[in-house]
């Protein structure tokens, strides 16, 4: 079965990015795309299956592709590390290919329904590679095919502003971390003489170089603060379905990066305080920018950084246990890193395409606009209220499990037995509660805001629900946000883990029969009468939207609490007709919210390329004899290095 | 594991928090009245508003949704599967299905998460008040929480609240001074989690002010009694795990009537007293500005900070 399963879904991938495309010529009609994502959906059943297989089995799968020379060839071996992230790609991608059904024909333009159907594949095709991929190079090879497909995928609607703004972002950030890696891979040959992966010596010196740039490379496509800027410009730029695989499943590739490679390397300690510190300060800041974003995609995209955060704590916790040679806990605080992956790529797609859907039907992306959804969209509402309690990690939810893991690793920290690793520990756990508990307020406000109470907007008041396919994409990721919470415990045995967790099946069970005990008892004891009334409208003949409390209303309080992380500014003038300033004429007052990445870091950097590069364009004139001369100089130069050392 | 005594725990400790919880609302209600030379409510009025509310009829908003029917029983839920995390007369024994003390503080958060959508549920100003203010306010002091926890599971050496007590019954050390620190900062987190001054006001309804009852305010009928007596809950929940950390004398192990007797009265006493200090300090602050409360926060933490370092370093 191993055997077939894998290039079969591969074959099955190909065709379903070849069809739209060689359609798109012929027709402008539904049938190919969807042909396509009826072919997607059947690829990812296969991976899945493939990789399920060899998860259970304990097993790997290798496979020597193509070999252009000996040390650049496109090969893969599958172990259960790189399966459990297969089937993280494929679990998302079943529910992203349903939910696309019907999402791409509601976009714009009728040529590029096709070109996105296409791209995602390739998109959801590199990035099972990746993962796949055994030697260096076809892991380049794949990591840049999923940049540049995801990237084309981010520029679909292409002349708006954001979506240029965004795309530079993204351009540029992607490449820088394609960059890091290469500088890594080259220092690690260097070494070892060789692109294979499994070859990898120790040497302390080369590995913690190495180390450094591929922690960068892998935090840039992950969206670590301080190097996340395009994350929340990417993401609201896209369409949801694309979002919802960029969030959910792309920046997990990067730590299925990170953590293959400290699998490889020889770890040492300050590899995981690294680790643990740039998660807390990303989880951290991450969520508190979260809070603040109205935009609901560009919150999500926040609250993803903030869970990328999260799972590199469960990481670094995992380098300094392990280092330390406590394996118990460092496994408890792996296998918690990687199944708050996993939870996150659940969750935040769910979250995505609901918002999609929610985004279509209202026109806007502004939770300001947007209220009373639940009664409009009902099953949309339930889909992303999962999704909230999953994400705010409340019991028996699968996201609950996963931080109670890391939790729980950091519960034990005294066994370390060093006082000052401890201390920074314990500064890492307060920042991680904090974390968790913003991550409640702020998807109390998305839901509350977006979802409860009444419309805020003539479009929110009309919205209508989603058609099926929309909303069985999500629901597949809803119901298993319940299953991997509810049976976390029973998982793990299966898989041949022994953690001391409580049983959530016990929990959940307890949860439900004393809801269903309470809700018989009450209509059997209290009173069963009900009446329906307006709510109190302050004292005026009906009560308007705009008596409700307002996003940004509700998160008022944070905000001015952590005024000196958000950088506010608060403006007022005032203008009097008098000169004892009594009688009020007119004024004006604002909240200017500084751009503190961007405008300190970023543009800054961006400008001094900006200067080195004018310079150089004086030597770029654009003539192809020039060019070429060039060339042809810099290869004589490299062969006369080469000679020189060799 | 024997399942019969754990069930026959479970049912006891849950009777006997749905059935003392509510004493110490009103108690502390009249030791606060004393201070200001009042006489006070009777001590079984809050039972008394509970059947009162279970009689009337309950009114929804007319733009309210199902989260609204829903949250008072969510809430009522995941406080009664709390309820079996704090063992208040018999410590069951060692098993792994109830105690995990960071399960137990999700719960919490859990009922906390959807009391504040339902204040948001009504469309009413009050209830986004009350829902932004509550749930600012449990993000600060969640650091503390989880440090003060963090504080108890190196102290006993588990993760698990009925080992906790189990651990600090067997001590034989009188009060450990790691305690004390402690347990100073479990009382400002009882202050802030059962919103009382100076965090928030309990007395008033229809005061800027308000935090926790603004949020309520649309509930009526069965479901506020509900929610009345989920926060009675919470409270006695919180007291307990004080009061059987530092001072678990009378507390049992054994299955037997007349241990659990005197683990009922011994209990009994202890969370009479500390009822009536927690009235004393009420009436002995003031509520303070919304703004100003990170800085008292920032004193637990700074608390619970120095209970770590000096255990991580002794």
């Amino acid at each position: 079965m191993l055997e077939i399963l894998f290039p079969l879904g591969l074959a099955s991938f190909l065709v379903a990015i070849l069809l739209p495309l060689f359609a798109s010529k012929l027709t402008n009609s539904k049938t190919p795309r969807q042909a396509s994502l009826i072919f997607t959906f059947f690829a990812c059943i296969a991976i899945l299956a493939f990789a399920l297989e060899i998860i259970l089995s304990n097993k790997s799968f290798s496979l020597l592709a193509y070999q252009i020379v000996p040390s650049f060839q496109f090969s893969f071996l599958v172990d259960r590390l790189a399966a459990f992230f297969l089937a993280l790609v494929a679990i998302v991608s079943v529910a992203v290919a349903i939910y696309s059904v019907s999402y791409v024909e509601h976009t714009e333009h009728d040529g590029r329904k096709n070109l996105i159907v296409s791209f995602m594949n390739i998109f959801i095709v590199s990035m099972l590679l990746v993962v796949a991929s055994f030697s260096m190079f076809s892991f380049l090879f794949f990591w840049e095919t999923m940049a540049l497909s995801s990237f084309l995928l981010v520029m679909v609607e292409f002349e708006k502003k954001d979506t240029q703004k965004a795309g530079i972002f993204y351009f540029v950030m992607t490449h820088l971390s394609t960059l890091f890696l290469i500088f890594a891979f080259l220092f690690i040959y260097t070494v070892t003489k060789t692109f294979d992966m499994t070859q990898i010596r120790a040497d302390p010196i080369i590995n913690s170089v190495a180390f450094a740039f591929l922690f960068l490379g892998f935090a840039i496509k992950a969206g670590v603060i301080p190097l996340h800027k395009w994350l929340p410009y990417a993401h609201p730029a896209s369409p949801s379905n694309i979002s919802a695989l960029m969030s959910g499943v792309m920046i997990k590739i990067a730590i299925y990066g990170l953590i293959r490679f400290l699998f490889l390397l020889p770890m040492q300690t300050w590899w995981g305080i690294l680790i643990l510190f740039a998660g807390a300060v990303s989880a951290l800041i991450g969520v508190i920018y979260a809070l603040k974003e109205h935009d609901i995609k560009k919150m999500l995209a926040y609250s993803s950084i903030e869970n990328i955060g999260i799972i590199l704590i469960g990481i670094g916790l995992y380098v300094v246990f392990s280092v330390a040679g406590i394996e118990a806990i460092a496994l408890l605080a792996l296998i918690g890193a990687l199944f708050h992956t996993l939870n996150h790529a659940i969750f935040k797609s769910l979250l995505f395409m609901a918002t999609g859907s929610v985004v279509n039907a209202t026109g806007t992306r502004d939770i300001e606009g947007m209220g009373g959804l639940i009664k409009r969209m009902p099953t949309t509402g339930v889909l992303f209220l999962v999704g909230a309690v999953s994400i705010s990690a409340l019991p028996p939810f699968n996201g609950f499990v996963s931080e109670l893991m890391i939790f729980q690793a950091f519960f034990q920290t005294t066994v370390l037995s060093n006082p000052f690793l401890e201390v920074l520990l314990i500064v890492a756990l307060a920042m991680f509660a904090f974390t968790s508990a913003l991550a409640a307020a702020c998807f109390v406000k998305a839901f509350g805001i977006s979802f409860l109470a009444l419309p805020r907007s003539e479009k929110s008041k009309n919205a209508k629900e989603s058609p099926k396919l929309m909303l069985i994409g999500p629901a597949v990721l809803a119901v298993l946000c319940i299953a991997f919470g509810i049976f976390s415990l029973q998982l793990f045995g299966v898989l041949g883990f022994s953690f001391p967790l409580p049983n959530m099946l016990f929990i959940g069970a307890l949860l439900g029969g004393f809801y269903a005990f309470i809700y018989i008892a009450l209509r059997e004891v209290a009173n069963r009468r009900e009446r329906f009334a307006e709510t109190w409208g302050c004292g005026f003949p009906t009560q308007t939207f705009k008596m409700e409390y307002s996003a940004s209303g509700f998160s008022e309080p944070i905000v001015t609490i952590l005024k000196s992380i958000f950088r506010t500014q608060k403006k007022s003038e005032r203008y009097f007709y008098d000169d004892k300033n009594v009688i009020f004429k007119d004024g004006k007052a604002e909240i200017q919210l500084i751009n503190f990445f961007e405008e300190r870091i970023y543009l800054p950097v961006a400008a001094v390329i900006r200067k080195i590069s004018l310079k150089v364009n004086n030597i770029q004139r654009g003539d192809a004899d020039l060019h070429i001369a060039y060339a042809f100089v810099t290869i004589v130069v490299f062969l006369l290095i080469i000679w020189w050392f060799a | 594991m024997d399942y019969l005594s754990l069930i026959a725990y479970g049912i006891l400790n849950t009777l006997f928090v749905l059935l003392i919880s509510p004493l110490f609302i009103s108690l502390i209600k009249i030791v606060k009245a004393h201070a200001q030379k009042r006489r006070g409510p009777p001590i079984l009025q809050t039972y008394r508003n509970l059947t009162k509310l279970l009689k009337k009829e309950t009114i929804y908003s007319t733009n309210s949704s199902w989260i609204m029917r829903a949250t008072p029983l969510v809430n009522i839920a995941a406080l009664l599967v709390a309820s079996l995390f704090v063992p208040l007369l018999v410590i069951p024994q060692p098993n792994d299905l109830v105690g995990n003390i960071i399960l137990f503080l999700y719960l919490l958060a859990m009922a906390k998460f959807f009391m504040a959508l339902s204040g948001l549920d009504a469309g009413s100003t009050f209830g986004g008040m009350g829902s932004s203010r509550e749930m600012a306010i449990s993000a600060l002091i969640e650091p503390v929480i989880i440090v003060v926890f963090a504080a108890l599971a190196f102290a006993f050496k588990t993760i698990n609240l009925p080992d906790m007590f189990r651990g600090a019954l067997a001590s034989n050390v009188l009060v450990d001074p790691i305690l004390i620190l402690i347990s100073i900062s479990i009382f400002i987190v009882i202050i802030v989690e059962s919103a009382r001054a100076p965090v928030d006001n309990p007395e008033t309804h229809l005061e800027l002010t308000m935090i926790h009852e603004a949020m309520i305010l649309e509930q009526s009928g069965k479901n506020l009694a509900m929610m009345e007596m989920s926060s009675a809950m919470k409270q006695l929940l919180l007291m307990g795990v004080l009061i059987n950390v530092l001072v678990p004398w009378g507390l049992t192990s054994d299955f037997t009537a007349p241990s659990i007797l005197i683990s009922f009265a011994a209990f009994t006493v202890k969370a009479i007293v500390l009822a009536v200090i927690i009235g004393l300090f009420e009436s002995s602050c003031a509520k303070s500005r919304l703004f100003r409360l990170p800085g008292l926060f920032a004193v637990a933490l700074f608390l619970s900070f120095i209970t770590l370092i000096i255990e991580v370093f002794a």
